[in-house]
């Protein structure tokens, strides 16, 4: 017979036969490979080069997001009476104060250090970032799991899943920065007090599909209590899932703030959004657009970094991957 | 499946009414009422008691509360014809303080109370703020109301049994000649030779109930009304559905014959006549060109709504997500851990995690480098003008569409019957086009009816950035302005697009899936 081109069949290696030569020192050995989860997460992760470089990426903008401000003296309105400090382009705000690494974006309106004010937002936006993420996350796995267990939470769930998703997010935002001040912890709240319930939901719709695999009828029928069969069967499970949801959830809140920033409804202190809001009217300028697009970039660089680094770690968490 | 779906319409409905109850207790219960009056100009120049009278009426205009004052009672028992008007002006003043009312001035200010404290309000009563011991300070002078917290469950039944109107012949208070419906095949207002059908009613509150005309859809009708709520400051009086439905623009103006035979440039659109009580008497300008109290005309103007810009871009953006994402998804998955894919993969990451906002405005600067123009304009009837706010709505569509489409096919490339088809001898064309694409492409055909609906909502970011007049804007700009009629309304019609799109989606899959079925008898 023949032999055909295999590739005409689009096949992957894995789905064609291969030669195994015989070892006769593997047949020797019958201990199994000591085998650590989280110990291969990581041998996964770094051996990708490109989550090397994105981690340093990740922790210069943390240093300078988290350590810089507090060596930098940063006042907003300290150079306002200075009619010649504003709008400065990098080239021009050099020449007039000297090279310096305050300097190198330009100033803003207010005769402000571009480069300072980026700095000093990206510490709120991230930090917001992350407090939610971890406040959504963690109630939301939690509720996720309860929800997706017990078909009596279910039903119950389901109707507020269906109705509370219909109340216009930017209302229950809005409404809260008027009730309270349009501060740090009110964001906070307003992020969380309905943001969970996308999160459980996609847990819920998770553990319903492994709840009943006949691995867990078999614990089940053993006699294994409910509480062992969720950490020992379902969780290791649903690791990659919340690192995925993880690697999506936390940039999207800087995504959120920087909409809400823009549409006026974000924090009164100088996130991201605040900034980006603010330099709107410098963008059409013409020689001023430095200070409308660095936090623009510093924004979407702090969340590509931060979406790719958690899939590569939720790919890397795994297990079939760890081969 | 008729009976399925009427349970889910019902169940749906439902929904939509708990939305609106918990947006209502939000907005009337939790947010400070106050806040109406931070960029109140009147409201800042008032003084005294005036001041809090006004806030009081106010309050009322926005729907917290309900408010009588003591004269709006009097006037009521006069139209009732219990006290004649005589009576009612001699104790409608009422004194600086409470000991110095006229003796029969207290009797009424005693029924009033007891009228109001009965009925579960609250009676107050301000006395004179004097300036010195004769003169009252301005804006000063005594009052006297009555008012109530409008209980939740009373403002849903008020709204929901205002929500569609059927208009009646026993609308109107006092009508000239009889009440009753005409039915005529000559349209007088196009002389009365041209046929065209239309339906006149007497005593209604529109005067043309059906009628033809040339603008799309052709056949038009004034019978049923939806109301969803009256704004207050966004679109002061009108209601929310017509501040999104209604043309925006110019006026356009044509020759129009009038009821009375005067032949004016106008842009008044006589059909959408209404009935204003009194109004025929009340101007020379009215008596010119009307016969009778059906005076209150819309005008004619010359570009789209708001809801109509709104879906004009977003069904565009749409088809455009369609026409490129789903092929380049298809393209992705054949050649997985390719070029095509890695650059895809590259696209849609870039999408999802770069803030909206940032590649919008990339978008807009590209296209300003390249001519296209960065603004819309009204006025402009240039077609142009639509590319950039199209573009920018179709990019997350066709990384989203990209990314599901990709992963739906991966999953069913994977699936025994793939192989099975292969192993038969299927050619991988025949394979992908016949088994895979309609297998992964019902989770996309679920999403259409959505697509299509919430193009009518508009987008928020898209539209500040392009200046669209569109609709994406009106929670944003009902929210900046406390209009709680707008809120409310919009809500609703969200509401309701959900509900309608997840059915209309879930009918469209068992359409295009036999295999699905919502019945239990068929499962």
């Amino acid at each position: 017979m023949q032999i055909q081109d295999l590739s005409q069949f689009g096949l992957s290696d894995e789905e064609l036969f291969s030669r195994v030569d015989h070892n006769e020192l593997d047949s020797e050995k019958i201990m199994a490979p000591r085998y650590s989860y989280w110990n291969s997460v990581f041998r996964v992760f770094f051996r990708k080069k490109i989550n090397i470089a994105l981690l340093t990426i990740l922790a210069l903008i943390m240093a300078f997001a988290y350590i810089y401000p507090l060596f930098a003296e940063y006042d907003k309105f300290g150079n306002l009476l200075d009619a010649s400090a504003k709008h400065l382009s990098p080239a021009a705000a050099i020449k007039k104060y000297g090279f310096s690494i305050h300097w190198i974006l330009g100033t803003g309106a207010a005769g402000q250090s571009t480069f300072d004010a980026i700095w000093f937002g990206s510490r709120i936006s991230i930090s917001l970032a992350l407090i939610c993420g971890a406040i959504n996350l963690t109630v939301g796995v939690i509720m996720g799991a309860i929800w997706g267990f017990s078909k009596k939470i279910d039903i119950v769930m389901m109707e507020v899943y269906n109705i509370l998703a219909n109340v216009p997010y930017i209302l229950i935002v809005s409404v809260l920065v008027m009730i309270l001040t349009s501060s740090f912890w009110t964001l906070v709240l307003a992020l969380t007090i309905t943001g969970w319930l996308g999160i459980a939901y996609f847990i819920r719709t998770q553990v319903v599909i492994i709840r009943n695999r006949e691995y867990n009828l078999a614990s089940k029928c053993l006699g294994t209590p409910l509480i062992k069969i969720a950490m020992r069967n379902i969780l290791p499970f649903m690791t990659s899932v919340i690192v995925t949801l993880a690697a999506t959830e936390i940039p999207s809140y800087i995504s959120m703030e920087v909409f809400l920033g823009y549409i006026g409804m974000g924090l009164s202190e100088m996130s991201l959004g605040r900034l980006i809001y603010e330099a709107q009217s410098a963008m059409v300028t013409p020689g001023w657009e430095f200070e409308f697009w660095s936090p623009v970039v510093i924004a979407s660089i702090i969340t590509v970094v931060l979406y790719v680094v958690g899939q590569n770690l939720a790919d890397a968490s795994d297990p079939r991957t760890h081969m | 499946m008729t009976k399925y779906l009427i349970k889910r319409i019902l169940h749906g409905l439902l929904s939509i009414a708990v939305v609106v109850a918990i947006v209502m207790i939000i907005i009337y219960s939790l947010m400070d009422r106050n806040l109406i009056f931070k960029n109140d100009n009147t409201y800042s120049h008032l003084k005294n008691n005036s001041k809090e009278i006004y806030k009081y009426a106010k309050w009322e205009e926005y729907g917290y509360i309900d408010f009588v004052t003591y004269a709006d009672y009097l006037l009521m028992l006069t139209n009732n014809g219990e006290i004649d008007e005589e009576t009612r002006s001699s104790v409608v003043g009422i004194g600086r303080t409470a000991d110095k009312d006229s003796e029969n001035v207290k009797k009424y200010v005693e029924k009033f109370t007891e009228y109001y404290i009965s009925k579960g309000y609250t009676v107050k009563r301000l006395d004179a703020v004097m300036m010195n011991a004769k003169k009252v300070a301005e804006g000063g002078q005594p009052q006297l109301f009555a008012y109530k917290n409008l209980s939740l469950l009373s403002r849903l039944w008020s709204y929901f049994s205002k929500i569609i109107t059927i208009d009646s012949i026993h609308y109107a208070e006092d009508v000239k000649g009889e009440r009753g419906i005409t039915f005529t095949l000559f349209d007088p207002l196009y002389g009365g030779k041209k046929f065209s059908p239309a339906i006149i009613g007497n005593g209604t509150r529109h005067k043309y109930l059906l009628y033809f005309d040339s603008k799309f859809p052709f056949i038009h009708q004034n019978i049923i009304t939806i109301n969803l709520g009256t704004s207050y400051s966004v679109n002061q009086g009108i209601d929310v559905f017509e501040t999104m439905n209604r043309p925006q623009g110019s006026y356009v103006k044509s020759l129009v014959t009038y009821p009375t035979g005067l032949q004016e440039e106008s842009a008044d659109d006589l059909h959408t006549a209404t009935y204003v009580k009194g109004s025929l008497e009340t101007s020379l300008v009215f008596k010119d060109r009307f016969t009778d109290d059906y005076t209150n005309v819309s005008t004619k103007k010359a570009s789209l709504s708001k809801v109509g810009f709104s879906f004009v871009i977003g069904i565009l953006a749409s088809l455009l997500a369609y026409l490129v994402g789903v092929p380049l998804g298809i393209a992705m998955a054949k050649r997985k851990d390719k070029a095509l894919d890695k650059i895809g993969t590259l696209y849609i990451v870039f999408i999802i995690a770069v803030p909206s906002l940032a590649y919008i405005f990339l978008f807009k600067a590209i296209g300003g480098k390249l001519g296209l123009p960065t603004t819309f304009d009204l006025e402009s009837s240039k077609k142009v003008m639509y590319v950039l706010p199209i573009i920018s709505l179709a990019l997350p569509q066709i990384a989203s569409l990209m990314k599901w489409i990709r992963r739906y096919m991966i999953d069913q490339m994977n699936l025994d019957y793939v192989k099975f088809a292969r192993s038969g001898g299927l050619s991988e064309r025949e394979i992908f086009t016949k088994h895979i694409l309609k297998n992964a492409s019902i989770p996309i055909v679920h999403g259409i009816p959505g697509t299509i609906l919430f193009a009518l909502t508009g987008a928020i970011i898209t539209e500040r950035v392009y200046v669209v007049p569109g609709a994406g804007n009106l929670l944003t700009e009902a929210i900046g302005q406390y209009d709680n009629g707008v809120i409310v309304g919009v809500t609703l019609f969200y509401a309701l697009l959900t509900v309608v799109s997840i059915i209309l989606g879930d009918v469209l899959i068992t359409m295009v899936d036999p295999r699905i079925s919502f019945t239990s008898k068929d499962r």
